[in-house]
């Protein structure tokens, strides 16, 4: 008799412990999840080396090498080009989550700053444009968020999100899916819908080789598929570190000189 | 200007060179460029074209501070010797003297020169800037009224510029706050130099900057050959931001001349759009009241003072437009068009651009000029154009 209550409260303990995450998962909305899953993806302060290969519809790849800082969670971001050396030392900062941008042309000393048009453009041709590269809020200020039934995908156990662009946005999709890992709330899978059709598919980021770095996980491998003009374009985290103490001079003009 | 002997640059350079590299901390890039140049003139078609070789020097392993130079070497090739009353109206061509028309002829001459070369100290929220370096102010893409240092060429509106001998110090105390006191010591004497003073800021999606300066312009009497050095004031600002989705700027400068009491203004807009998919539009009106309202009444000096970039404009109104496309991944095609509101007269620069390969881009422009004679873009200018590669390392 005793020995089967104490074997009833442990089941019971063991069932309401191991329960309570899968409870708490259950419970998350859309929007936490969106709000985690950015928190990931932009630590408070950052500082790294990215290499950006693009690979075009008959098979040549250009490859790009860049220096990136980032602060306030992604608010504040600057990136400099290493190579190669066309474009060396150009530099583009975003302030406000990515609705100032200004660019910096080494060659002739002179900043400019771009209008929100100019976020649709492609960064040095790639399959980004400025608008997927920077704004860690675009998904919570110009989507409004609903999850659906939670999926496997990549190998990863997924909540599944879809985010429509909110009627007063000027965003550049009309509409998102997200597949983020239950695990460590970083997006595995990412589908763009076309601006002005929101069932066609214009571009597709997959994230990948997930490490802990600076007990922050972090997807060192990014890459977007233009599913229309059927080109990839490939991101690798050669090198970052999140202990950094990014002076607020570094996103202004004279940083950009630099 | 005392001469700098080019052996003795070279081996300055050669010096310079040797010792960065052996202590390892310079870093050396660059690019080659020739560049073929066809005009159809006449009935005879010319060709003159060139080679430029320009090597970057920099340095950041000082702990706040920045080394940068370059030098540039440029070989002429084909017609080297133009002259340039053949591009004006027969009506000023026929006025020179047949004895003084040898004055008109220039000649492109192998050079070998110090672009850029310059230190940058910056601490925290101060930078100072010594030597010849880039100045480029402004906001407009075609011409900048508030860049006096510099006179783009509308037919090719992107390209580099020459560095300028300034002490420039930029002051930033608080973030999107640029306060920049600059001298330019053309001069012997600080009476004689430029002194600009510039104040930028940021309100809102605008950055907005009001500038001064005080500076000795020389102006040449074309007839005579005699230049004037008088002392000019500007005042004025520039405007860059965003409006309805469209992005807008603009620039402005009042311009004052001491001894001739003379006032001028100059004033461009200009606003940009992309589309989706790429295409992208511009377009910008120029006003340069200090160039004349009938083109029936450009003169002699109002020719050369354009084409020697001593005025911007010949024609007082001044539309310009720019339209590209990204053809494919590396192709971008585009046209400039220029439309001479005064005299009517009108250029269309058709352009394609190639990424060939990572560091090589070849450059297709052509010049079709449409106005009648006499007028800023006339036919008698010649069609013409050119295709330009450029090889970075």
């Amino acid at each position: 008799m005793f020995k089967n209550q104490i074997f009833a409260i442990t089941v019971g303990l063991v069932v309401i412990i191991t329960s309570i995450p899968l409870f708490a998962q259950e419970e998350m909305t859309a929007e936490d999840i969106i709000r985690n899953m950015t928190e990931t993806l932009n630590p408070e302060q950052s500082e790294g080396k990215m290499k950006m290969t693009i690979t075009t519809t008959s098979g040549d790849e250009r490859t790009f090498v860049y220096h990136t800082f980032a602060k306030g969670g992604g608010e504040k971001s600057l990136m400099k080009y290493l190579e190669p050396s066309r474009i060396k030392g150009q530099t583009i900062l975003m302030l406000n989550d990515g609705d100032d941008i200004w660019t910096y042309f080494p060659k002739k000393n002179h900043v400019r700053k771009l209008a929100t048009h100019a976020k649709k453009q492609k960064v040095e041709g790639s399959d980004f444009s400025y608008e997927d590269m920077g704004g860690s809020n675009t998904f919570t200020e110009e989507y409004s968020s609903m999850r659906l039934k939670d999926e496997n995908k990549e190998g990863y156990t997924c909540y599944k999100l879809e985010l429509y662009r909110k009627p007063d946005s000027d965003a550049g999709y009309s509409r998102l899916i997200i597949w983020v890992d239950i695990e460590t709330l970083v997006p595995i899978v990412i589908d763009y819908f076309h601006e002005d059709d929101p069932e066609l598919r214009e571009k597709q980021l997959i994230l990948r080789d997930i490490q802990l770095i600076d007990d922050i996980h972090t997807p060192t491998q990014y890459t977007m598929y233009n599913k229309l003009d059927d080109t990839k374009t490939h991101m690798e985290i050669i090198e970052v570190n999140y202990n950094v103490d990014l002076p607020d001079e570094l996103f202004t003009e004279e940083g950009m000189k630099q | 200007m005392k001469k700098i002997s080019l052996p003795l640059l070279g081996f300055w350079i050669l010096g310079c060179g040797i010792f960065i590299l052996a202590n390892g901390q310079v870093e050396i890039y660059g690019y080659f460029e020739p560049q073929y140049s066809g005009i159809y003139l006449d009935s005879t078609y010319y060709q003159s074209s060139y080679g430029k070789l320009r090597v970057d020097l920099s340095s950041t392993d000082i702990k706040n501070v920045r080394f940068g130079a370059d030098i540039i070497y440029l070989n002429y090739f084909g017609k080297k010797t133009w002259d340039i009353l053949e591009f004006l109206p027969d009506s000023i061509r026929n006025a020179i003297p047949p004895y003084q028309q040898r004055f008109y002829q220039f000649s492109f001459k192998d050079t070998l020169y110090l672009d850029n070369a310059f230190v940058r100290l910056h601490v925290r929220r101060l930078a100072l800037m010594i030597g010849k370096q880039q100045i480029s102010f402004g906001t407009g893409y075609f011409s900048n009224p508030t860049d006096v240092f510099n006179t783009k060429d509308a037919l090719d509106p992107n390209y580099e510029q020459p560095g300028h001998n300034a002490l420039r110090l930029e002051f930033y105390p608080i973030p999107r706050l640029n306060i920049t006191a600059l001298l330019s010591p053309i001069a012997s004497d600080w009476e004689n130099s430029g002194k600009l003073g510039r104040v930028k800021i940021g309100l809102g999606h605008f950055d907005i900057s009001v500038l001064g300066y005080q500076f000795k312009q020389t102006s040449t009497d074309f007839y005579t050959f005699q230049q004037t050095v008088e002392e000019r004031i500007i005042v004025g600002g520039d405007i860059v931001g965003e409006l309805l989705g469209l992005g807008v700027w603009g620039e402005g400068i009042y311009n004052i001349a001491e001894i001739s009491d003379s006032t001028s203004y100059e004033l461009l807009v200009g606003g940009d759009y992309t589309f989706e998919g790429g295409l992208y539009t511009m377009v910008e009106y120029h006003r340069n009241s200090s160039a004349k309202d009938d083109h029936q009444n450009y003169d002699l000096n109002d020719w050369m003072r354009y084409i020697t970039g001593e005025s911007k404009t010949i024609a007082q109104d001044q539309i310009y437009g720019l339209i590209q496309f990204p053809l494919t991944d590396y192709v971008t095609i585009g046209s400039m068009g220029i439309f001479s509101i005064t005299d009517q007269g009108a250029a269309i620069i058709p352009m394609v651009n190639y990424s060939m390969y990572e560091n090589v881009d070849i450059t297709l422009m052509l010049n079709l000029y449409l106005g009648s004679e006499g007028s800023a873009f006339s036919n008698t200018l010649g069609t013409g154009g050119f295709i330009r590669a450029t090889v970075y390392f």
